[in-house]
Parts: C-alpha cells; structure tokens; sequence
C-alpha cells in the first residue's frame, strides 16, 4: 500500500540516500564514486535495499527502460523465449556492424562491389563483420516471425494488447524492408536479380504497381538510382522507422503488463505491473495512478521481483549467447559474394530472398493477381487486425481451437512453400530434390 | 455547426494540416519520382532488315532488347520477362525465348507458350523508314495475351532451360 506519510515527507527519502550518510568506502575505485562528478552522473549510489533499486532504475535513463519490479513469471525462459528481447539484440547487433560497414561502403554501382572485395582482404575483421551483419540479418527475420508466432499462440494480441499487436506487425514489415533493401547492396549477381525478381512482385498490384515499383527502383530497370535508394532506405529511413516503433512497442509492453497470465478458469487477467507494489512496501505516490493500479494495490502477495537483477541479468546472460551465436556463424560461414551484377546475365534461376521465396513459388502456381496480391495483402491485413475481429477473450488454446488451427494450417503453408520454392527448385523453376544441387544462396 | 472562434480554429488547423500533408506528398513525389530520361531510351538504328535471317533473334545491347525475325515479320522484344523480370535468352537450339528463372517459354515473335508469365513479351515501337529498322525505346508495348499463336512452329530442337 502507499503510504501517505512517506508522501507527504518526500524529504526523508532523500535524506536517506544522500552519499554523505554512507560510510566511505576504501580504495581509490571506491573514493571516485563519491567524487561530485560521479555524482552527477550517477544521482543514486548503488543501494542493495529495495528503495536503493527503486530510485536507481528512476533515476537511469537506461534501466528506465525496464519496470523497477515484474512479475516473477516473466522470469522463466518458457514465458516468451526472450524473443522479443533477442530481436532487440540483433537489430542492436546490426546497426553496431552496420555502422562498420557504412565506413568502406559507397553506394555506387561503380564502387560498391569493389568495395566489397576490399572488405573481405583489405580491412581487418572486415569479413568478419559482413558475415555477422548479414547473418544476425536473415536471423531477425527468423526471430521476428517466431516472435509473432509465439504472442498469436499465446493469445498475448488480446485486449488491451490489440495496437501493440499492430505496432509489431508494422516491426515485421520494416524488418523485410531492412533485410531487403541491404540485399542489393553488395552489387553482386545474387543481390542484382533477387532484387530485380523481389521488386517485379510488387508490379503486379492493380493500377499503382508501376508507378510503385519505379519509385522504389528509381527507374525502369536497376541501376544508380536503385542502389541509392536502397542505401538511403537502409541506413537512414528504416532506422528511424524503427526506433520509432521499437520505442512504442516497449512502452506499451510495460504499460499492457508484460504477456498475459492465464487463471485457472482461462480467463484473461490484467496487471499493472510497472505498478505493481507488495503489502508492506513503503512507496511514494509518484504521480496519477491509473485503473490498473488498483487492481495492484488490492493484490495480498507480493509475486514481484526486482529488475535489478533478477531481469535484467538473465538479459545480459541472453543478450550474450545472441552474440556469441552470431559471432559463430560469422566466423564459420562466410556471407556470399558472385561476381558483379551483370543485367545480361540471369543466373539460373534467380530467387528473391528466402523470406520472399514462398511468394514466388505461389507465383509460379497462381494468377499473379491471386499469388502476388491477394494472397500475401490478405494475409498481411487479416494478421495485422486480427485482435479487432478476433472477439473470443479467453487465451488459453482449448478456448481457441479455430483461431489456432486456421492460424496453424496458413503457417504450415506458409513454410511448406517457402522450402519448396528455396530448396526444390532449379533451372527453369523445375523440381530438384536439394540433395542432387543446393540452389540456395543466404 | 455554430461558427465560433473555437469552431473556426478547429476547422482551419484541420484544414491546413490537410494541406500541409498535400505539399508534403507532392514534395515527396517530384523529389522520388525517377527522373526523365532515366533507364535506356531513345532511338537507336538497327540498319537494314535484310541483316537480320529468317528464325533468328539477334541481342541489342544499346537497347537491352531482342530483335527478331518471326517469318519476315520483325519483333524488338524488351529482354525482361514479364513475369518477374529475369533478362530471358534466345535459345538456338529450339528456337524460342527461355526464360531461366521460372521456365516460362515464348516464341520466336515474344507469343506466350508455357510457364508462370501472364503475357507474352513486352515489345518496343519498331518501324522500318528508309529500309532501316528504327526502334523506339520509349514506347513500350504490352506483350500478347495468353492463346496468341500466330507464329508459334515446334521447337527447332531441344531446350536450354531445364533440358526439358
């Protein structure tokens, strides 16, 4: 409960935690963490009292990210596989590299293959960075979808979860954007054609597709003002988009109260967690309480744990092993690179990138309308209002056996497709067992 | 609705927004637009028809195109596949246009014949002026629909594509 006492007195608390009551630790490390400097900088000293971790993560732009207390659940692996928390790394993963790259890159089609090349044997750990940028890349991708995967199968897009829903769709578009725009920017032949196979998609849509697909491409065909686009798409407006969105969906995943947590009866149950306050702690009353709140304050047990560092801990350990992994992949498989883009010679055959594989597998089955329009917009929109449509509250999966088993059939289809289109075909978009030739380039 | 100051303002940040989004999209637009004379166009001479045979199909790289002679009719067939824009090559050995991505095939005049294409080639503006064969990039033309066989024959020989 909030005590109004400590309300009233907001002055003890910081009495309390004024450095000058600590004892002085020894040790010139020690001595440099009371200096007014350090201070400054860091306005809490680090407390291990529950006050102490409550003023540190409000007083720190960076552990402000996270809530001072969640709920204990959020703590298991099983909860959400660290999904979303993993994306975030790779994506933080690949701007980092990113930005590496952008050092000895020029998005010229005179200079940009060539600087590839100067990459992988003029630049120290050039390679290396290319490979882990481009495979932490195709691993977003991968991650995003699970992630979308797991909240649908969760029923975590519920009320009042629906426009945090739709913020992550928006998450997953961007990130096919980001992984496509990047795509052509090697100007090999891989990257040529399967951007010229990926943006010849979107002239099939009716009346717009033309003019759509010569704004992206800048032209008639691939070239110059193609790769400058894509460049300025990749390391400028994407981003941005990004942040933006990131941002949103963060905030609203603490404003919405983490995932749901099922009740014994299925039910859907909220919680207010960013407020979430034990009986018998001792906290000030901060600001307007919302209607949440109260369902906090009116729980009797405290099932809240700190942050700081029961969370945040297993993040670092998580954000970790997401680099240790990528950093494997860089160092084991190289990223390719075929020879310069060539418009006069088709590689046989030419695939968009896997993520758009399946499509262009539907393609070679559909009307272009159907498989290059209908299917995937359809598909996109009825994902991304799904929570509007979707009026079954309940979460649990024996409560849903429609809306999971719709969802199931169109993602077995969805994936079956794309390790046809990936793996089992050849020249001329003929059945080849992958056994017999690999046509698959990553 | 009364008209008051309130209304009024209401009304008129409404209706600037509106417009300011209008100058903003059409900004966007004439900034993103691609720029006139970009790609390959123009008017390029191929010279007299007699140098292109019977059966043939001869590559303009100027030009990014095919220029065929389909039983003395000539064709400039844009090399970009209709369906999803792969460069499609001559194939001597039968004759036809095989496109290596996904296997759609054409005839000698750009006809479909199989494979995920929804049309036959695009063509390019082509006259004959002074017995020399003009080609105009810049007026492209939507292939033939689907059941055209006005110059299909049986392929010369075997295929490239797929060996099929």
């Amino acid at each position: 409960m909030v005590s109004n006492q400590d309300a009233e007195s907001g002055e003890h608390l910081r009495d309390g935690l004024e450095p000058d009551t600590y004892p002085v630790p020894e040790g010139p490390w020690q001595r440099m963490k009371h200096t007014e400097i350090w201070r400054s900088v860091f306005r809490h000293p680090q407390l291990d009292t529950p006050r102490g971790r409550a003023l540190q993560g409000f007083s720190n732009v960076f552990l402000h990210i996270y809530p001072v207390k969640v709920p204990k659940r959020v703590l298991r692996l099983r909860y959400s596989w660290r999904l979303g928390y993993i994306a975030t790394v790779l994506f933080t993963i690949l701007v980092v590299t990113g930005i590496y790259l952008m050092f000895f890159y020029t998005p010229s089609v005179n200079a940009a293959y060539g600087d590839m090349l100067q990459l992988r044997t003029g630049v120290g750990f050039g390679q290396l960075v290319r490979n882990v940028h481009r495979w932490s890349a195709h691993l977003l991708v991968l991650v995003v979808v699970f992630h979308l995967v797991r909240v649908f199968f969760a029923g975590a897009y519920k009320s009042p979860r629906q426009f945090n829903w739709v913020i992550g769709m928006a998450l997953l578009t961007i990130t096919l954007g980001f992984s496509f725009t990047g795509y052509l920017l090697p100007w090999d032949q891989l990257s040529y054609w399967a951007v010229t196979v990926g943006t010849n998609l979107i002239s099939y849509v009716p009346v717009l597709g033309g003019v759509l697909t010569d704004l992206l491409i800048g032209g008639t065909q691939i070239g110059q003002p193609t790769l400058l686009r894509f460049y300025t798409l990749h390391v400028a407006v994407l981003p941005l988009a990004v942040a933006l969105m990131l941002m949103i969906h963060i905030w609203r995943v603490r404003k919405d109260g983490f995932a749901v947590r099922r009740s014994s009866a299925g039910a859907f149950e909220e919680e207010a967690t960013a407020l979430a306050i034990g009986v018998g702690d001792r906290v000030r009353l901060l600001g307007v309480v919302d209607r949440e709140s109260v369902t906090a304050e009116e729980r009797l047990a405290d099932d809240t744990v700190f942050a700081w560092p029961h969370l945040i801990v297993r993040h670092v350990v998580v954000g970790l092993g997401t680099i240790a992994m990528v950093l494997a992949l860089g160092v084991a498989f190289a990223a390719p690179l075929r020879g310069i883009a060539n418009p006069n010679i088709t590689p046989e055959p030419a695939k968009a990138p896997w993520y758009f594989v399946g499509l262009q597998e539907l393609l070679s089955h559909f009307d272009p309308l159907v498989a290059g329009i209908f299917v995937p917009a359809g598909a996109l929109l009825t994902l991304t209002f799904l929570p509007y449509f979707d009026r079954n509250p309940l979460t649990e999966s024996k409560y849903r056996r429609v809306a999971i088993s719709i969802f199931t059939i169109i993602l077995v289809i969805g994936v079956a497709l794309t390790v046809i289109g990936a793996l089992f075909r050849g020249p001329g978009w003929k059945f080849i067992l992958p056994w017999q030739h690999w046509y698959l380039e990553m | 609705m009364a008209l008051t100051r309130r209304n009024l303002l209401r009304t008129g940040w409404k209706f600037g927004g509106g417009l300011l989004a209008i100058a903003a999209g059409w900004t966007s637009w004439e900034m993103l637009r691609p720029l006139t004379g970009s790609g390959v166009k123009g008017i390029i001479k191929l010279g007299s028809p007699s140098k292109f045979k019977v059966g043939t199909a001869t590559f303009v790289n100027q030009g990014r195109l095919w220029l065929s002679n389909a039983d003395g009719q000539y064709f400039a067939l844009s090399q970009k596949c209709p369906h999803l824009g792969c460069r499609v090559p001559f194939c001597e050995s039968s004759g036809r246009f095989e496109c290596p991505c996904h296997g759609s095939v054409f005839d000698i005049a750009g006809e479909w014949i199989s494979g995920p294409a929804p049309r036959g080639m695009d063509q390019l503006s082509l006259t004959i002026e002074d017995d020399v064969l003009v080609v105009d990039t810049s007026k492209l033309i939507s292939g033939p629909d689907h059941g055209a066989a006005d110059f299909l024959t049986d392929p010369k020989g075997p295929a490239c594509v797929g060996n099929g």
